[in-house]
């Protein structure tokens, strides 16, 4: 796991300078940032303050997706909610159940926001700030989700846990605090009404300002810091100029493809690779701030069949989806045979939005031991990215195009 | 042809005409024909893997099921099996609280769908082209593909439907061709809940449409945005104090009635509870929708609104026959 950390460390530290670490140390806020461009959208960073209102280590938490604080009793809801806005690049400000490594949940007001690159526009980190509130409404949560521990027995109702005034409203038979508490509760019959919608916690304005005040503070460190770096960064987005950029969650989604592909935006001129998987860069051997923005003629070299290129092009100007065997080059001019796949990508409004470029270096045997054979597994990548990239922003309003 | 995306609702494209031929031609097995064939293996046991989780949390690379599914559908694609390219037709939003999803289809054609019965004879031998590829229950270990195979008698086929709704639209025929018709019972529903499950990507969704008009089958499609119902509260009508166990609540604030079942941890519970009351609205000639989505793990259950059926449901005993034609106010 260790090169696992060390890729999240230099995602962090090439953005900023290094002495960010130190700034953001001081903050006395609970925060996380993530990083959307790497597979799984781990945390990268994690507040003193954070660890240690959730009880877990750095080492726990760093590397991992932010839904382990989530847990049973956690609204779906507001999950996708917050799943909606990492999709649509916007802050969000909602009221959450997260669970510490003991099991207890907590709640609390949660605060995401995007912080943007001024290069590119794209969203590079998100930063979550937590603030821990206390449950005021008089109601139960029943929310639905799963169990995955058998405690207690049959019968026995073992409520959550609450924060303060409210505890004594709780039908607490046989409780205690330290009982781990993957369990839910069914409060049916605590009052007659027997039947619940989902309450949340309600923050008070005063809790809302301190949220977004915190996380104002935290995205003037990292713009000050990645001034440092030469790499600015700011809190909104600031790149208007109509380029193809590619929102985190359709990155979250391709992130889930290991074969190794590339994707290309039709609409700039000379069609630049806008995204290109790690696979991708491991099979060329070169690094992604290398080919991002380029066009993928840098591949071909000497021996390159013209005749193939042609065939590339004549079928990307009809629109049309082609196979072919060109002979491409590396970072190190060693050269390979690369089955590729070239397939236009349609988005939300039917329009063709990027073009899909996938690779298979021939006579390489890596990952075909799963029973599909490597063209089959070339459409399976087309497929895949269709369906993330068909995928809608659910704003109201009519469509951009 | 401006379709809303409900699928839940009577979709027009499911009904045609119950005058065409497959009634009552017999099933012919295909023979000679040889496809891809899944094996899914005994990991793929409902009781684990799919039980413990919240939400689908797919592990972080696509599974074999999911990349050959799509690979197969991109391939009849490509070389032009279908009427049209589905994600050539715009989606927007329609302006309102529930976000429903509407697709302009000109492609879509009313007359087109009620020609092309995918059960019939005539039109499997026409189209084996349609015929993506096979599932088949196997006792090993771990799932593996055969690339070229003949069709065992009692696979689960997946049909491509030549006028997609969305990408990756088939119909899903458990059990292979043996069965005229598709009523669901809970051998049915386990093989697809296990396609579900197997495939674990949170953009799949299987739906089945019943209703007395119909021939009733499965039809699976991929679609990255979770679907309005999926998004509305919900209200527990009936949640166990066990930890394992069925849970199912009322869709509020939704313009069908509807219910979501959750198994909890226990899939082969869900499945037969629902199956149970799927068998008996049929009985009683109720039309109603099933959605699964989440990975298998949740199942909405749409009756049709003119029957004014409501859901009761025993709280004292076990989940068994919860429906009731008298007209129980549920408590509030």
């Amino acid at each position: 796991m260790e090169s696992q950390l060390a890729l999240m460390d230099q995602s962090f530290n090439s953005r900023y300078s290094s002495l960010v670490r130190e700034a953001l140390d001081d903050l006395p806020d609970s925060f996380t940032i993530t990083d959307p461009c790497i597979s799984g959208h781990p945390i990268v960073f994690a507040s003193r303050e954070f660890l240690k209102i959730s009880h877990y280590s750095k080492d726990e938490v760093i590397g991992r997706n932010a839904r382990m604080f989530q847990g049973p009793e956690t609204n779906r809801k507001s999950v996708m909610e917050i799943r909606e806005a990492i999709r649509e690049e916007r802050t969000i400000q909602l009221s959450l159940l997260n669970y510490r490594k003991d099991g207890t949940p907590f709640w609390m007001l949660f605060h995401l926001s995007p912080v943007f690159s001024m290069e590119d526009g794209r969203v590079i980190h998100f930063v979550a700030v937590q603030l821990p509130i206390a449950r005021k409404s008089k109601g139960f949560t029943s929310g639905f989700g799963r169990n995955d521990c058998n405690f207690g027995e049959a019968g026995s109702r073992l409520p959550e846990i609450v924060f303060g005034s409210c505890r004594k409203e709780v039908c607490m038979d046989s409780v205690k605090q330290s009982v781990p508490l993957w369990t839910r509760g069914s409060f049916q019959n605590l009052d007659n009404r027997g039947l619940e919608v989902e309450e949340s916690c309600e923050a008070s304005a005063l809790e809302k300002q301190k949220a977004a005040t915190s996380i104002n503070n935290i995205l003037s460190v990292l713009t000050h810091y990645s001034e440092l770096a030469g790499k600015l960064v700011c809190g909104k987005s600031c790149n208007l100029s109509g380029t193809n950029s590619l929102g985190s969650s359709l990155i979250v989604s391709l992130g889930r493809i290991k074969q190794s592909f590339v994707l290309t935006d039709p609409q700039s001129p000379d069609m630049p690779i806008v995204y290109a998987n790690d696979a991708f860069l491991k099979l060329t051997g070169y690094a992604r701030h290398e080919v991002l923005g380029k066009n993928c003629r840098f591949l071909n070299g000497p021996d390159t069949d013209a005749k193939v290129i042609c065939q590339i092009r004549e079928s990307i100007q009809t629109e049309q989806a082609c196979t072919v065997c060109i002979l491409n080059y590396r970072k190190d001019e060693s050269s390979f045979w690369n089955h590729l796949h070239i397939s236009p990508v349609r988005n939300a409004s039917g329009k063709i939005a990027f073009y899909v470029g996938v690779q298979i270096e021939e006579g390489c045997k890596n990952g075909w031991g799963r029973g599909l054979r490597p063209e089959m597994r070339q459409l399976g990548v087309v497929g895949a990215v269709k369906v993330a990239v068909r995928s809608l922003s659910m704003g109201a309003g009519p469509s951009k195009s | 042809m401006f379709t809303v995306k409900q699928f839940e609702e009577d979709s027009c494209m499911l009904k045609y005409d119950a005058a065409s031929e497959h009634s009552q031609c017999p099933w012919m097995p295909l023979q000679g024909t040889k496809i891809p064939l899944y094996w899914l293996g005994s990991q793929s046991a409902l009781d684990n893997g799919a039980c413990g989780r919240l939400s689908c949390t797919p592990t972080e690379e696509q599974s074999l099921l999911d990349s050959l599914f799509l690979a197969q559908w991109e391939d009849c694609a490509w070389k032009g099996f279908l009427r049209y390219d589905v994600t050539a037709c715009e989606l927007k939003v329609i302006d309102g609280r529930r976000k429903f999803v509407g697709q302009l289809n000109e492609g879509w054609n009313l007359n087109n769908f009620l020609k092309q019965n995918p059960f019939t004879f005539q039109c499997m031998k026409k189209h084996r082209e349609l015929l993506l590829f096979a599932i088949a229950s196997v006792e090993i270990t771990n799932p593996e593909i055969i690339h070229s195979a003949t069709v065992p008698d009692d696979a689960s086929l997946v049909v491509v439907n030549a006028n997609p709704v969305e990408y990756g639209h088939v119909f899903l025929v458990p059990h292979g061709l043996n069965s005229l018709s598709q009523l669901m019972d809970a051998r049915a529903l386990e093989m697809v809940t296990r396609v579900a499950v197997e495939i674990n990507n949170c953009s799949f969704r299987v739906f089945y449409d019943y209703s007395s008009a119909n021939h009733p089958y499965f039809q699976a499609c991929y679609f990255a945005n979770p679907l309005p119902v999926e998004l509305m509260p919900v209200v527990t009508i009936h949640g166990r104090q066990k930890l394992e166990g069925l849970h199912i609540y009322e869709v509020k604030d939704y313009p069908v009635k509807a219910f979501l079942f959750i198994g909890n941890g226990n899939l082969k519970m869900l499945i037969e509870v629902v199956a149970q009351i799927c068998s008996w609205l049929q009985d009683q000639k109720v039309p109603y929708s099933l959605l699964i989505s989440d990975c298998g793990t949740k199942m909405y259950l749409f009756p049709q609104a003119d029957r004014k059926q409501h859901l009761f449901v025993d709280r004292e005993g076990n989940c068994g026959p919860l429906i009731s034609l008298t007209w129980p106010k549920l408590n509030h």
